[in-house]
């Protein structure tokens, strides 16, 4: 027993559990931990793309599940950071051609060796949600400031049990939440009555990055590469007070200066 | 709203069905003639009723939130304005959100499980929009499973519902699991949704892969962002087509104006001037046979959005420094 497993979820899809897994893997590596990212999502994958390591996919989960390879056959090394790998999904095959407890095991085995094990969930609440969840200590439950992904977050939260779950909030418009047409982030916390991992601003950077297989938080100097950091350093146990709203409130009043409001 | 609109049945509505002799369409009879993938079904007759019945069309993607229950919300409202009876499904058992989309989940009493248990009947279940009268939702359950609706029952639902509307648009689930084989399974043509995203690209590809061989897929291109096509950072629409080779129902440039319309439960065809309505308003038109041209978004907005990038570059050196 050496890391912790986190499930990485949000009920709806596409408010960014790919790339915050991906990005907050990048962070912990950066941190000098070792971690292993475990794509879900079967049948789906996405998460090779957002790494660009999908040309070196060899053997994936499905097989390891089934016993067809060794963990270190399957895990793909990031060459950009010492620390980071890739499990990758099968993409030809069903999520029910894995057992709950074949995932289960799967993440047992990789948590006896890395400090950290981010488990990137498909959307849903089907089988492959459970088989995601199943070997899960923690959760992190991605959402938006919107009603209908605010609805599945509460939903997931109700599936998780009695596990610790940690809310980042994802593509956050400052823009919007001052004008009162987004909720606040404060709004979302009370909502679904657990802590907040992050708050992560919308940036059209990330599409970009996302696109190229550069996760944002390669490079230190961005700031959405700062942000990926606190939360990262808060999974590990730090205690760090929230500070992205000022920010955000200087980078508002450049914004305003800048191009007037939007 | 008073008890008296609602109980101006589907019933009601189908006394203004076209007669028997209306012209059919060439989908459907594609469709009647080719549905051997599914079981033999349990009630009779069900088969007969094609010949008259109305469209159903799912509305799928793969990726979650590429905007499917936004595309059907807004393609429901625009076929009930150009006069279509339609009906939309919600196949997102346990994860629902159309009634959200459209303002009405306070209404939602009965739902597609309670009708296929025959815990109600169809009527009890639909909910009339707050707007347009043709228009009609049927709500998944919220406390269930998909794995409780077997494909067979969710076909005859939707046959049923065939016989007393023009138009089904089913809004399926994410993912390609069970909610999306039930989702697919009643329908006889299919919109896949997808974003200019590579991620949303690959899942699209897989999920046209996975529809019958025999059902028409078009695709809509959804949130183009059209200064950062031409910024080389996102696929342009020529792109995405060269990767799916579908053809193409239309595209949908991104606006915040639907965060907030959505959020509201308000329907984003309803904003005058707003590019994402109107662009919709077309798709509609398309769906209907009308030859609409697609518009070239990005030579389109050029000028406007040439002003606008220069004003951003010099906001991000700023906010850097």
């Amino acid at each position: 027993m050496k890391g912790n497993v986190y499930v990485v979820t949000s009920g709806k899809g596409g408010v960014g559990k790919t790339t915050t897994t991906a990005n907050l893997g990048v962070a912990l590596a950066r941190l000098g931990k070792q971690v292993a990212l475990v794509d879900a999502d079967i049948g789906l994958r996405n998460l090779d793309l957002v790494l660009g390591l999908e040309k070196r996919i060899v053997y994936d989960v499905v097989d390891l599940a089934e016993g067809r390879c060794q963990p270190r056959q399957a895990l793909i090394k990031d060459k950009r950071l010492p620390g980071l790998f890739l499990m990758p999904a099968a993409q030809t095959k069903d999520k029910e051609s894995v057992t709950e407890a074949q995932m289960a095991h799967v993440v047992h085995t990789l948590g006896a060796d890395f400090d950290a094990v981010l488990i990137d969930c498909p959307a849903g609440i089907e089988h492959g949600f459970r088989n995601a969840v199943a070997g899960a200590d923690e959760a992190i439950v991605v959402t938006m400031p919107e009603v209908s992904a605010i609805r599945d977050a509460d939903r997931i939260i109700g599936m998780l049990g009695t596990r610790r779950v940690r809310i980042v909030v994802n593509r956050v418009r400052p823009e919007m939440v001052k004008s009162g047409d987004m909720l606040s982030i404060d709004d979302v916390a009370e909502i679904l009555g657990r802590e907040i991992l992050g708050v992560v601003p919308d940036d059209e950077e990330v599409i970009d990055t996302t696109n190229r297989g550069q996760p944002v938080a390669l490079d230190g100097t961005r700031r959405l590469a700062t942000i990926y950091t606190t939360m990262a350093r808060r999974l590990l146990g730090e205690d760090i007070p929230a500070l992205e709203l000022q920010e955000d409130g200087l980078w508002n009043r450049i914004r305003r200066i800048m191009v007037g409001q939007r | 709203m008073s008890n008296d609109v609602r109980e101006q049945s589907v019933e009601q509505l189908a006394l203004q069905a076209p007669p028997q002799d209306a012209p059919v369409h060439e989908a459907d009879v594609a469709a009647a003639k080719t549905v051997p993938e599914v079981k033999p079904k349990q009630r009779p007759h069900a088969r007969e009723r094609r010949a008259v019945a109305g469209r159903a069309i799912v509305v799928t993607s793969g990726k979650g939130g590429v905007g499917k229950t936004t595309v059907t919300a807004n393609l429901g409202a625009a076929l009930a304005d150009a006069g279509k009876r339609v009906v939309v499904v919600d196949a997102d058992v346990g994860l629902r959100n159309l009634d959200v989309v459209m303002g009405l989940e306070n209404r939602v009493r009965m739902h597609s499980l309670d009708v296929i248990e025959e815990n109600c009947t169809l009527d009890e279940a639909l909910v009339r929009d707050r707007v347009r009268k043709s228009l009609m939702l049927l709500p998944a359950a919220q406390n269930r499973d998909k794995d409780e609706i077997e494909p067979e029952d969710m076909q005859d639902l939707i046959d049923e519902l065939q016989e007393k509307f023009d138009i089904v648009l089913i809004d399926c689930p994410a993912g390609i699991e069970q909610g999306f084989r039930n989702a697919v399974v009643g329908a006889q043509e299919a919109i896949i949704v997808t974003t200019p995203e590579v991620s949303a690209v690959r899942d699209a590809d897989r999920v046209a892969g996975l529809l019958p061989n025999d059902m028409p897929a078009r695709l809509i291109i959804n949130r183009l962002r059209p200064n950062l096509v031409r910024k080389g950072t996102m696929m342009s629409v020529d792109d995405v087509l060269e990767i799916l080779r579908l053809d193409l129902l239309g595209v949908i440039p991104d606006d915040k104006e639907v965060i907030v319309a959505t959020n509201r439960g308000n329907t984003v065809v309803d904003i005058s001037g707003s590019p994402t309505g109107a662009a919709l308003r077309r798709i509609a038109s398309r769906l209907l046979g009308e030859a609409v041209p697609i518009p070239d978004m990005t030579e389109q907005q050029a000028w406007f959005s040439r002003v606008l990038s220069g004003l951003r570059f010099t906001r991000s050196s700023a906010a850097k420094g």
